[in-house]
């Protein structure tokens, strides 16, 4: 009697779990299952969900509308500015940890400036980019309109305060005694932060690294408005197919699959790390 | 090796408003082994810190041998230093441990390998080459600490409570050991520690500390026989020191000590002063544990009367505390003697181990 009633209770969490997962990934599922379909099945009522794959949509996204170049600079764009964020980042929260300049209050400015939205700042970006791709430093470093530089400086100005509050707790858990130690033992302030301080901080690091990433990647508003066609990203990329003939479904459903593969990748097989890293700077921030 | 010479060392913080090291003097000969000791909060930590240079003085000089070193960076002053926490690098396995003060001055591979060869043959951690510092126990972790300070030639030999994080057999087994290294090395050593056992055991001299000054510096025998103060007297020996305030008083030409209205032997060392009529009225007699006779009956010499609080027998010797009207003493008494929890008894003081000392300033008479 009582193990078929626990069989039961059972079957029915396991039931329910079931439910939820289906509800949760459903959009995703329809996504792929769209991202495979022929033209005509794709918006057909009732929705078909046995149909003949084909790689079409595939086809269409990277020959027609060049997702090649999306890729290419999205990944440009998020792995220099999360160097950036990275190397600027690590020296900054370094000092907050040991140093404390300003008592607190430069460290939670930095934090303020994350508090307003992306869209409030988007207009003076613009104006920002436009100006300066004008003068020759712009143009030697291509920070104008529509130019991969704007955007790896926009997202790293974007992403480095975040990283600096988040690298800030690995940083004041290492013991000063390891840097006493190394200082005596004959290595200047610089040294001992890269021989001693980085090796210990860096899981959380990567952690950062990995944000940093991630948020350069599925970043929409700033790609948008700041990028025709040269420096189009990913995500600007995968709205492209919202024309005036109407939505390209299929295309889309394709990009999209694109899109969220390396980073869905990332999360799957770091997701332990990054759990860590979040609640880690959760109860220390 | 060289001698390290402080002069009027000072360390505030908040620009003044609170301070760690009031006014530190101190010398340290070439290849002495001195020890600083005083209970938290002191500023012996700081002080040492200053002589390894990881914290700026506010004011004084320190030299080593007659090098100015107050702008010297910590890795140009070759202190070498072990630490309470042991601070092993724990990316680094026990050899690149070692390796790492050698690593610096760009020593040749071949020379730190047979140094390395070298000091684990002295500590006997052979088999520990390989592992990482999450690997080892506390005791192997501090001797992997010893070894990474042994490496080089150092100036000066800075342990920070070495043995304080290790339970008591392992401390008194690295306590003789680190004597030991010292006898063999010649290395002028500082020892900073809150443990009066281990000042005593181990110093040449002991610099005892209390709130940023140092309140007197002397050999064990004399810190623990000569003390200056209260402060000094009550810190150093286990059981401590007790304390009777007592009255004296002139009477016929001579002075009487009471406490409570029961005699108190004048001092062997007070006869000179009370020559002079110069003793205090308020006076705080001090006898160690040890100096003290108890017996059930009342005598000539057991005048005081005192009441059995609880008795601890060690083996060796009973620990007896006792309430002489308000104040708790310790005796330690030889294992024969009987007694109980609530038992009367008579104290006898030994008058030559008396040390009086001024209740109004705490300062020895």
């Amino acid at each position: 009697m009582q193990t078929s009633k626990i069989t039961v209770g059972m079957v029915l969490r396991h039931a329910l779990m079931l439910l939820v997962l289906m509800i949760f990934l459903f959009p995703i599922y329809w996504m792929l299952v769209t991202s495979f379909k022929p033209a005509q099945e794709v918006l057909t009522r009732p929705p078909t969900f046995v149909f003949e794959p084909t790689f079409d949509n595939y086809r269409y996204a990277f020959e027609q509308a060049d997702f090649t170049l999306f890729i290419r600079n999205t990944v440009v764009i998020a792995g220099l500015s999360t160097l950036l964020v990275i190397s600027f980042g690590s020296l900054a929260s370094y000092s907050f940890a040991r140093y404390n300049p300003g008592d607190g209050h430069i460290l939670f400015f930095i934090l303020t400036t994350r508090m307003m939205p992306g869209i409030a700042v988007v207009m003076p970006f613009f104006l920002i980019f436009r100006d300066l791709g004008k003068t020759t430093f712009g143009q030697l470093f291509a920070l104008g309109l529509d130019q991969i530089g704007a955007l790896v400086v926009a997202y790293t100005v974007f992403n480095l305060p975040f990283a600096i509050w988040l690298m800030y707790s690995f940083f004041q858990d290492i013991p000063t005694e390891l840097e006493h130690s190394a200082r005596l033992d004959g290595y200047n302030r610089l040294q001992v932060f890269l021989r001693v301080v980085l090796p210990l901080a860096a899981p959380g690091i990567a952690v950062t690294a990995i944000f940093s990433l991630m948020f350069a990647w599925n970043e929409f508003l700033f790609g948008y408005i700041l990028t025709r066609d040269a420096a189009r990203t990913i995500t600007v990329g995968v709205s492209g197919f919202q024309t005036q003939q109407g939505i390209l479904w299929g295309p889309l459903a394709a990009a999209a699959v694109v899109c969220i593969l390396p980073m869905l990748g990332v999360a799957l097989v770091l997701q332990r790390y990054m759990v860590r890293g979040l609640t880690f700077g959760a109860v220390r921030g | 090796m060289a001698t390290v010479k402080l002069q009027h060392l000072r360390k505030t913080y908040d620009r003044g408003k609170t301070w760690a090291v009031n006014d530190v003097s101190l010398e340290i000969a070439n290849g002495e082994f001195m020890a600083l000791l005083g209970p938290s909060g002191c500023g012996k930590s700081s002080t040492m810190r200053m002589i390894a240079g990881l914290e700026e003085l506010t004011a004084g000089e320190i030299y080593f041998d007659e090098r100015f070193m107050n702008r010297v960076p910590p890795r140009g002053r070759n202190v070498a230093m072990v630490f309470e926490t042991y601070a092993l690098y724990p990316t680094l396995n026990v050899y690149e441990n070692l390796a790492f003060p050698l690593r610096s001055m760009g020593t040749p591979e071949a020379e730190i390998q047979k140094r390395i060869h070298d000091i684990v043959a002295i500590l006997q951690a052979e088999d520990l080459l390989e592992l990482k510092p999450a690997n080892l126990s506390s005791g192997q972790s501090q001797l992997v600490g010893l070894g990474r300070a042994l490496m080089r030639q150092p100036n000066v030999f800075i342990m920070d409570e070495p043995i304080s994080h290790l339970d008591t057999r392992l401390r008194s087994r690295m306590r003789s050991y680190i004597k030991r290294l010292h006898i063999d090395l010649k290395y002028t050593m500082l020892y900073v520690t809150h443990d009066q056992e281990e000042a005593m055991a181990l110093a040449d001299r002991i610099a005892i500390m209390d709130v940023g000054n140092v309140v007197q510096i002397g050999t064990p025998q004399e810190i623990f026989h000569n003390p200056v103060n209260m402060y000094v007297a009550g810190f150093v020996g286990e059981p401590p020191m007790n304390f009777l305030e007592c009255a004296a008083e002139h009477q016929n030409g001579s002075y009487h000590l009471t406490y409570k209205g029961s005699p108190v032997p004048l001092p062997t060392v007070a006869a000179a002063l009370a020559q002079k009529q110069a003793l205090p009225r308020d006076v705080v007699v001090a006898i160690r544990p040890f100096y003290i006779d108890a017996a059930h009956e009342r005598s000539e010499s057991h005048s005081l009367p005192a009441q059995v609080f609880v008795v601890e027998p060690m083996g060796d010797s009973t620990v007896i505390s006792v309430n002489a009207a308000e104040t708790r003493m310790q005796i330690v008494a030889p294992p024969e003697m009987r007694v109980k929890d609530g038992d009367h008894v008579w104290l006898a003081l030994e008058p030559s181990r008396i040390l009086l000392f001024d209740k109004q300033t705490g300062i020895r008479l």
